[in-house]
């Protein structure tokens, strides 16, 4: 019933429903990148420098090398879609964490957590992750981890907020009395109350962090082994004299992903947060 | 005498809220020592953490073989001492802004940050600058027509920006102005032999500072719309319209001085992303600052440049968020701040 509830509310918001199925589409077009495109993406294919268009065969056209654009489109994807998933995973594992611990225990452990929330809202985030992967080295592992440990702070604070407004009440004092440990109480009774706002800077975070990979390949700093739409846009920045379509294509389909979580993330927090509605 | 003293003259008024300031400075000067203590250990904790040797990384691109400047190097950073003592040692040279040798560029690397930081701050500024005015002004529109077609352009416009990387933006930009209308110049600071002139550099200034600003102005955009809608609410507006005032002047007299408070909070937190941006977007405009260094010197793995650019851009950051709690103790004198 309420699970109901929760669906015609989210639906009753357009643009996050409009935002849903476009995500599902790119998703899906993930999923089954090898059914649509078997051969391998990074295979010339045809000439170069065709126009989107130009040869039904290439209907986003071809790159310098003569590659498949939309071959690239749809198995970049995959990459850019489970960066973004994973390195969400890892900054709201991280900000769980801190937040809950500072916000259930406060005290000292409060005044730490968020002296190190600060610290790293200091360092700027993108030169953070770059220093990351150029020391560490630009794979897939550390440039989730490099990503999940810029975005966490938000995620933090919100989970401390939450945590302090739960502590509290009635059914944790209840819980309390009964003499469940302090990790049970944490985890099984105020987290599952603490969660709707958390889910919905999650899924705000899967945004930021597909636009830091972007960059991050855009730079050339990426992994080699891995095609994200980030690189696809490096790649083809040398020919914006010519074939500018390159660098366009790619970048359209980061934008309109990151737009799509963007109102999936507004229709969450309408459909979780019904008192904010009206704002 | 009572009369005197209930009702401090402006002067007065002034000089408390001077040393208010200054109160305000010296204990937000004292909150930045842990702060940069931390950007330092987290620094010393990833030279430890990568592959190959402290020296390695400090003589970057392995180019150093002088035996005397080696022996030197080691016992600058104590390379024999336990790893507490090496990182005592190395926020003792930081101390001393000494941040290693940039053999790149020949130079220490504080002079090679120092050389290209004015660049990235003219660009933080003129980005900053526009997103702010931008994001207000649309946001007021947007308020005051609220449910228009207006406040959906606005929206609409605010969502696209938001969405937009900056560095395709920045790309898309060079296209249409620079290479089809040929309007404005492709990248660099200044024409090439060039004297540098106000005029030459603020028309290379234009696009990167759209690419760079449009993204933070849709934030504040967004921000501002609803924090006028919030303060059109308040008490004190009511009453201000039952005075007689016209809601024009309502708006910009009570509303807007009120609403802007949460913009300027979300500034000073972003400060860290604006400079981080500049980095992205100097290298698509070959822009000759910061940001370009930190591309070069990762390109070719020159660590001590990398390191020391992380540790200043920090000192940036909180020096730029002191700026900005004052200019919000300006405009809420109420706001006593912690």
């Amino acid at each position: 019933m309420q699970r109901f509830e929760f669906l015609g509310r989210f639906s009753r918001n357009r643009g996050a429903l409009v935002g849903a199925c476009l995500i599902l589409v790119v998703a899906l077009m993930a999923a089954f990148a090898s059914v649509f495109f078997p051969t391998d993406p990074l295979r010339i294919v045809g000439m170069p420098e065709l126009w989107p268009g130009e040869d039904p065969e290439f209907p986003l056209g071809t790159d310098s090398l003569g590659r498949d654009i939309l071959s690239m489109i749809v198995h970049g994807a995959r990459a850019t879609l489970l960066i973004g998933l994973f390195a969400s995973a890892v900054a709201t594992l991280i900000g769980v964490s801190v937040g809950a611990a500072a916000g259930y225990f406060g005290g000292w452990v409060d005044e730490i957590g968020m002296r190190v929330a600060e610290l790293f809202q200091t360092i700027p985030n993108l030169i953070f992750v770059l220093t990351i992967v150029v020391i560490l080295g630009s794979t897939l592992t550390n440039i989730v981890i490099a990503i999940g440990i810029v975005s966490w702070t938000p995620i933090a604070r919100m989970t401390r907020a939450e945590f302090l407004s739960l502590r509290d009440r009635e059914f944790v004092q209840a819980c309390r009395s009964m003499g469940m440990s302090d990790l049970r109480i944490i985890v099984s009774e105020i987290l599952p109350n603490a969660l709707p706002p958390v889910i919905v800077l999650s899924s705000l975070v899967v945004a930021g962090a597909i636009l830091f990979e972007s960059a991050v390949s855009f730079l050339g700093l990426g992994d080699p082994n891995v095609a994200s739409w980030g690189r696809l846009v490096g790649d083809g920045r040398q020919l914006i004299r010519s074939s500018w379509y390159i660098c366009a294509i790619p970048g359209i389909a980061i934008m309109i992903t990151v737009l799509c979580l963007n109102l999936v993330g507004d229709g969450l927090n309408d459909a979780l947060n019904p008192k904010l509605r009206d704002r | 005498m009572a009369g005197e003293l209930a009702s401090p003259t402006p002067a007065l008024r002034g000089s408390a809220r001077r040393t208010a300031a200054l109160r305000l400075l010296r204990r937000r000067l004292i909150q930045a020592v842990p702060l940069m203590l931390g950007v330092v250990v987290i620094n010393f904790c990833l030279i430890q953490m990568a592959p190959g040797s402290f020296l390695e990384l400090m003589t970057a691109e392995n180019q150093v073989s002088d035996p005397a400047t080696v022996a030197l190097l080691r016992k600058t950073y104590g390379l024999e001492d336990p790893v507490w003592m090496q990182l005592l040692k190395y926020i003792w040279a930081l101390l001393h802004f000494d941040f290693g040798f940039s053999y790149r560029q020949n130079m220490p690397v504080i002079q090679a940050i120092w050389i290209h930081l004015p660049a990235t701050i003219l660009l933080m500024v003129s980005s900053i600058t526009l997103a702010v005015s931008v994001g207000v002004a649309a946001g007021v529109v947007a308020s005051m027509k609220v449910r228009t077609f207006w406040d959906s352009l606005v929206s609409v416009g605010a969502m696209f920006f938001y969405a937009a990387p900056s560095f395709w933006l920045g790309i898309m930009l060079i296209v249409l102005f620079s290479v089809k209308l040929g309007w404005l110049p492709v990248g660099g600071m200044m024409k090439i032999g060039g004297s540098g002139g106000a005029l030459d550099i603020l028309h290379h200034l234009i696009l990167p500072t759209l690419a760079l600003g449009l993204f933070y102005a849709a934030i504040y955009t967004r921000v501002m719309r609803s924090s006028m809608l919030e303060v059109a609410q308040a008490d004190f507006v009511r009453t201000a319209r039952a005075k007689g005032l016209s809601r024009n002047k309502v708006t910009i007299h009570h509303v807007l001085r009120n609403a802007l408070l949460p913009v300027v909070t979300i500034l000073g937190v972003q400060m860290g992303t604006v400079l981080a941006g500049s980095v992205v977007i100097e290298s698509v405009f070959s822009w000759p600052g910061v940001g370009s260094l930190l591309f070069d010197s990762v390109s070719s793995r020159n660590y001590p440049v990398v390191l020391g650019i992380m540790v200043l851009g920090s000192l940036v950051v909180i020096a730029a968020n002191i700026a900005v709690d004052l200019i919000y103790m300006w405009l809420d004198p109420r706001i006593e701040i912690r």
